[in-house]
Parts: structure tokens; C-alpha cells; sequence
């Protein structure tokens, strides 16, 4: 494994909240989240400033929406 | 190189088990080194199939792959490159992806995984009969496999795997590596789509006396 860095995060309670669940949800911890997070913001932006689009989709509705990333 | 540890793989001629680095860095200029090694290989063998007639479904389905086109896929945080090094060769190599890929089997569903994006042994690992190559060495493979089981397990997907198999590797995926087959993708070429749950992780992981 890669040389790890620590760092101090702020949260608000909102956001530590999300954090928690998705943890529980997804079986990870906070930090194997944020570092998913981080992965999956990188994989859109590289992917996005290539010039592709990323949709949601709803087949049941028929209804398509393209995704924006900051 | 960095991050190396010493593995073992054999050598094909008389079963004898040779000493290897595993490389669990790999770097995308390592796989331009990786290919430069191989397509001389590539280009003897594909002389030798078209010199001998031997049908095109006979041929080994990664001979048109090209690594070097891979490289930049590892500047991504997403992604992890893994090889084996022996005898100053490159005798495979694997390149996983811990993101966006999830569970699709059983309880296991939604969660997140390792996919292994590509895989493949030298080829001059390759055992070719319709041409009478042997191939040098084998178990890199499983070996490479088994370190994706590992990465799973360190990022927290404790040991799911998933990957979609070139038709001639489905048996190796089932059979030696236990995983299940969740059928052909018509978005990933048809291929047959494989998983390997956390349970059977599990198993594996005990059997190897890993807990």
C-alpha cells in the first residue's frame, strides 16, 4: 500500500450524518468512503473533460437526465 | 520498482519453483516496458499460427492486446497495477480497478468490489500445442489473482472480485479461482461476467489458512 497522509476534516453534522450511513451501508469505513468518493470524482472529471457525458437513467419512466460534475 | 515482495512461480520444463518479484506499483511506464518485452513475442507467435493454418478460434484471445495503451488507465487513483518480474522479464501483469464497479450476486449486491480490468501472462508463458510452444513458466496467473483478492480485502470489500473473462479463461475463472458466473454482458463484448463474494472469499482465504 501506498504512503498515507493525515489530514483534518470538517464536516458538518448534515454531511457526517451522510457519511455514517453510507459507512454502514456499504460496509466500509468513513475513510475507505471518502477515498471511494475521491476515486469515483476523478474517474468522472478525467472522463467528462474528454469530452463525454454521464446520464441517469430511469427506464421505467423513459426519462434520461445528464449528470453535471463541478 | 517498488512495493516487491518475493513470490514464486514454476517453470514449466521440469516443475521446479523459481523465485519472482511481485510488483504492486506498477507504474504506467512500466507497462511500456511491458509491452516492448512482449509484442516481439506477439508478432512470433501470430507468424507462426498464420504459417501454420491454425483457425482463428484457436488463437490465444489477448494476442492483440496492447499494454502501452493501458498505461495512462494508471494515472487514475482508481486504478492498481500489479506484475510479476522473473528472470528480468515481465511474466505478467493485472491492472484492477477499485472504482465504480460493484456487487451484482447475492447479499453481496451493491457493494463494492475490485474488478479486474485486464489480466494476462507473458506470452511467452503461453502453452500454444497447435504450434509446439510449451510456454516457459506457469501460476502467474492465479497468482495475480490471488493478490486481487488481497487488494480487496486491504481496501475493505473484503475479498470481492469481479471480471468479465475472455471465452477461453471462463474454465480457469470457475474452476480454479471458484467463481460464479452471472452471465454474458452484452455491454462488455458478451463476455461471461464472474464474481466472487465475499463468502467464497472467505473460503478461499481459510483454505489458504489467511484469516
Amino acid at each position: 500500500m501506498a504512503t498515507k497522509r493525515t489530514m483534518t476534516l470538517n464536516l458538518t453534522d448534515a454531511e457526517m450524518q451522510v457519511l455514517e450511513e453510507l459507512s454502514r451501508k456499504k460496509d466500509l469505513t468513513k475513510t475507505a468512503i471518502l477515498r471511494q468518493a475521491l476515486r469515483l470524482y476523478q474517474l468522472l472529471d478525467v472522463r467528462m473533460e474528454r469530452g463525454e457525458k454521464m446520464y441517469l437513467e430511469d427506464e421505467s419512466k423513459g426519462e434520461k437526465s445528464e449528470v453535471m460534475v463541478l | 520498482m517498488s512495493n516487491d515482495s518475493i513470490v514464486q512461480i514454476i517453470r514449466r520444463s521440469d516443475g521446479s519453483f523459481v523465485d519472482a518479484n511481485l510488483v504492486r506499483g506498477v507504474k504506467p511506464q512500466d507497462l511500456l516496458i511491458v509491452e516492448r518485452e512482449w509484442i516481439a513475442d506477439r508478432t512470433d507467435i501470430l507468424h507462426e499460427l498464420l504459417d501454420k493454418g491454425v483457425a482463428r478460434e484457436n488463437w490465444p484471445q489477448s494476442l492483440h492486446w496492447n499494454w502501452q495503451r493501458k498505461a495512462p488507465e494508471l494515472t487514475l487513483l482508481a486504478a492498481c497495477g500489479l506484475g510479476v518480474v522473473c528472470e528480468r522479464q515481465w511474466q505478467g501483469v493485472m491492472m484492477t480497478k477499485s472504482a465504480p464497479y460493484v456487487a451484482r450476486l447475492g447479499a453481496d449486491r451493491g457493494q463494492p468490489l475490485i474488478y479486474i480490468d485486464y489480466i494476462e501472462t507473458a506470452p511467452r508463458n503461453w502453452p500454444i500445442p497447435e504450434i509446439g510452444c510449451k510456454g516457459v513458466f506457469r501460476g502467474i496467473g492465479s497468482l495475480l489473482f490471488w493478490e486481487a483478492v488481497r487488494q480487496s480485502r486491504e481496501e475493505g470489500f473484503h475479498g470481492r472480485i469481479g471480471l468479465h473473462a475472455l471465452p477461453q479463461a471462463e474454465v480457469f475463472y470457475q474452476q480454479a479461482c471458484q467463481m460464479t458466473p452471472l452471465g454474458h454482458d452484452a455491454a462488455k463484448q458478451n463476455l461471461l461476467y464472474f464474481e466472487l463474494s465475499r463468502q467464497q472469499a472467505e473460503r478461499l482465504f481459510q483454505a489458504r489458512g489467511e484469516q
